[in-house]
């Protein structure tokens, strides 16, 4: 098993290997149903067709998966109170998290129990769970180590309450929280399916606070084998500059806690999280000359490039441009990113999803970005660069109204190992390792 | 090969968390019917107090008195509270006496809004007892079919028996956000109703299971007891107090609580055997 799992880290497009079995047991368990597929009626209700339902990422690794793992179409942020106060509750939260998550992520076939008992699966995906490309991502908020003084002394160096920034307008029940999963695959229902499984396995020791769902466009696949950003609901492309993930040497520099962080040393191969709400002002937005959107953005609409450039992926160079006559100073994306020498310090992995939630008071349409981000330094990485963004003219169009910071805690190395066991043993508390 | 690598690493997920056991104690039919006569008349008694408790209640009303109706309106209730999985098998009278603003298209102006919480917008919301006669009216006669009813009713042992994990369920889904009753904020003697009536209803079948299943009826007895625990830090001398002096961190703990006796009482049916 350990071998495969090493297999899937390296190549996600390989990770097929599930489906002739799955595929099998599926043909076996439907019996009588087999002779009207024979017949190919088709019926406006059959399930749409997808040949991705077994790609499978891997729970275990030094890095929990879901943050250099190639972002899928479907994402949830789930935020909890978590019950659990003493050292052996939060073992048992880490352990039974670990478990679902290995289980969810692996995919596989639920027990079945006596008919006269509430199914232990929702079933929602059918009697065979797949994987779909699921990761689940636990992290830990500020009030998770303040709230539990035995916890307080190894708390990340980093992590605090998020402060409102200046054009934040939060709403307390879309704030903050203990622990947040990130659930992201390859569908909605497979997000869902895990988000139910985690409630219905831990009453005792979750609940749940908040929740945002988001999507990504899908795209057909290009002839050349290239890759473009996603557009946002703002109708431009969002992540053209975010740093290479396949490029480890850059993501321990800008994501990961390594042993150079001044940061526990429990908490090495973790990350800071950010959470942002975001809602956009669609209608305004549509409203508003293309040009002036561009200037806004600092971007051509239509192929995200930079305005000297023709690729989403060219870099713009402000040396030559003092006086913002090509690109405006106040930009969106120059003041995020000044790329000079210096600002290679303030770079952040953006993992973002657009949110569509329906219809305001006031009748207009309830969408934004769920915007998440990872960074090894939270103050160097999301709060600096949001604070370059203060006052920028897309403000007019945007509003932050929830979210929150977060760490990230390290991978589970292997079977024997669970999410947070690091953290605990700094703590002083001994866990057992043995191979479940 | 693959497919059964796939069974056990799944098994070995399931059998390791918290799932309820598959395998169920040996109850008879005939086991129940003690514990369901012994609940008939735990109905029957709060069915007869919610008779007089109304009265009282709706007389208070009908006189303008709102100072006692108000007074009146919490301990009211929890009888109506306690017995509620069985109130509720008459929809038409449970929609009369106990539906809220939201059930109805047009909330509180809804001319089909009647009942305990109308009354309790007029007497909290609006402070006046003006205009609510009918309601009054209407309530006593409903509650008093209401008992009527009951005395008739055969009770269905699945009903019963599921009644406990139905309580927990209405305060899961519409009372732990404080919703339940708007305008007075006396959800927590709608709490205390709720948790009795199933506590009581888990008490009595405690014995059929409590050899076979004791783990089970161990944590399920220990969730009540947190619940109680947590609750009596809110009593007052004639009650308790309003819905927003429950703590946050309090108010996390009943939702834990209510939840997991939620998902524990949903198996009380089947390891009674029942379908």
């Amino acid at each position: 098993m350990t071998t495969e799992n090493k297999g899937l880290i390296t190549n996600r497009r390989n990770v097929l290997f599930g489906v002739g079995a799955a595929g099998s047991a599926l043909a076996a368990g439907l019996g009588s149903a087999i002779a009207a597929a024979d017949t190919h009626e088709e019926q406006v209700t059959d399930a749409p067709v997808s040949d991705k339902t077994q790609e499978r990422q891997a729970f275990y690794g030094i890095h929990q998966a879901g943050i250099i793992t190639p972002r899928p179409a479907a994402g949830m942020i789930a935020s909890f109170d978590v019950l659990a106060k003493t050292p052996s509750e939060v073992e048992r939260l880490f352990r039974t998290l670990s478990e679902r998550m290995a289980f969810l992520m692996k995919g596989g076939t639920p027990p079945t129990f006596d008919d006269k008992l509430p199914a232990p699966d929702s079933g929602i995906l059918g009697p065979v769970v797949p994987p779909d490309n699921l990761t689940m991502t636990l992290s830990l908020g500020s009030s998770f180590f303040d709230h539990r003084e035995w916890l307080l002394p190894h708390k990340p160096a980093r992590l605090s309450r998020m402060k409102a920034f200046r054009n934040d307008a939060l709403v307390a029940d879309l704030c903050h929280g203990d622990m947040t999963l990130q659930i992201s695959s390859n569908t909605p229902d497979t997000n869902i399916h895990a988000l139910r499984d985690i409630i219905k396995n831990m009453p005792d020791l979750l609940v749940l606070r908040w929740k945002q769902e988001g999507s990504v466009p899908v795209q057909p696949p290009k002839p050349d084998g290239s890759h473009e950003s996603a557009r946002n609901f703002l109708g431009f492309r969002d992540g053209s500059a975010n740093p290479d993930a396949n490029q480890a040497a850059l993501m321990d520099k800008i994501v990961w806690v390594t042993e150079k962080s001044d940061e526990p040393a429990w908490a090495r191969g973790g990350t800071y999280q950010v959470v942002r709400i975001i809602r956009n002002f669609v209608e305004r937005w549509d409203r508003t000359p293309l040009g002036e959107q561009e200037r806004i953005i600092g971007r051509k609409k239509a192929t995200g490039a930079p305005f000297a450039g023709s690729t989403e992926h060219d870099v713009p160079d402000y040396s030559k441009d003092p006086e913002g006559t090509v690109t405006p100073l106040d930009a969106h994306i120059r003041l995020a990113n000044k790329r000079n020498g210096g600002s290679d310090a303030n770079l952040i992995l953006r993992r973002p999803f657009n949110y569509s939630n329906g219809v305001s008071k006031s009748g207009q349409l309830e969408q934004g970005l769920l915007f998440i981000c990872y960074q090894a330094d939270l103050e160097r990485g999301f709060v600096t660069v949001q604070r370059q963004l203060d006052g920028e003219p897309l403000e007019e169009y945007i509003k932050p109204i929830g979210g929150g910071f977060f760490f990230t805690l390290p991978g589970p190395l292997d079977e024997t190992d669970f999410v947070g066991r690091t953290l605990l043993e700094a703590a002083g508390h001994s866990v057992t390792r043995i191979k479940s | 090969m693959k497919l059964r690598l796939l069974l056990s690493a799944s098994l070995f997920a399931f059998t390791a968390a918290l799932a309820p056991r598959a395998a169920l104690a040996e109850v008879s039919p005939l086991d129940l019917v003690q514990p369901i006569a012994d609940y008939k008349i735990y109905v029957s008694e709060n069915a007869e107090k919610l008779v007089a408790d109304t009265k009282a209640f709706t007389d208070a009303v009908k006189a303008g008195d709102v100072d006692k109706a108000k007074a009146l309106f919490g301990s009211t209730r929890m009888s109506y509270e306690a017995i509620e999985p069985i109130a509720e098998l008459f929809s038409d009278l449970d929609g009369s006496i106990d539906s809220r603003a939201d059930d109805h298209e047009n909330s509180e102006k809804d001319p089909e809004f009647t009942g305990f919480h109308r009354i309790e917008y007029g007497l909290f919301a609006e402070n006046s007892a003006k205009d609510l006669a009918p309601f009054a009216d209407q309530l006593m006669a409903d509650v008093t079919e209401l008992n009527k009813r009951i005395k008739d009713l055969t009770l269905p042992p699945e009903k019963v028996v599921g009644g406990a994990a139905t309580l927990m369920e209405e305060v899961a889904a519409t009372k732990i956000s404080g919703e339940e009753d708007r305008y007075s904020h006396t959800d927590l003697w709608d709490f205390k109703g709720n948790f009795d009536g199933s506590r009581k209803i888990f008490d009595l079948v405690r014995p059929l299971i409590e050899k076979d299943e004791s783990a089970f009826v161990t944590k399920v007895s220990s969730n009540f007891d947190a619940v109680e625990t947590t609750l009596a830090k809110y009593k007052t001398a004639d009650g308790y107090e309003l819905y927003d002096k429950l703590t946050d961190d309090d108010r996390k703990v009943l939702a834990a609580a209510v939840n997991t006796l939620a998902e524990d009482l949903s198996t009380l049916r089947g390891k009674l055997g029942l379908n």
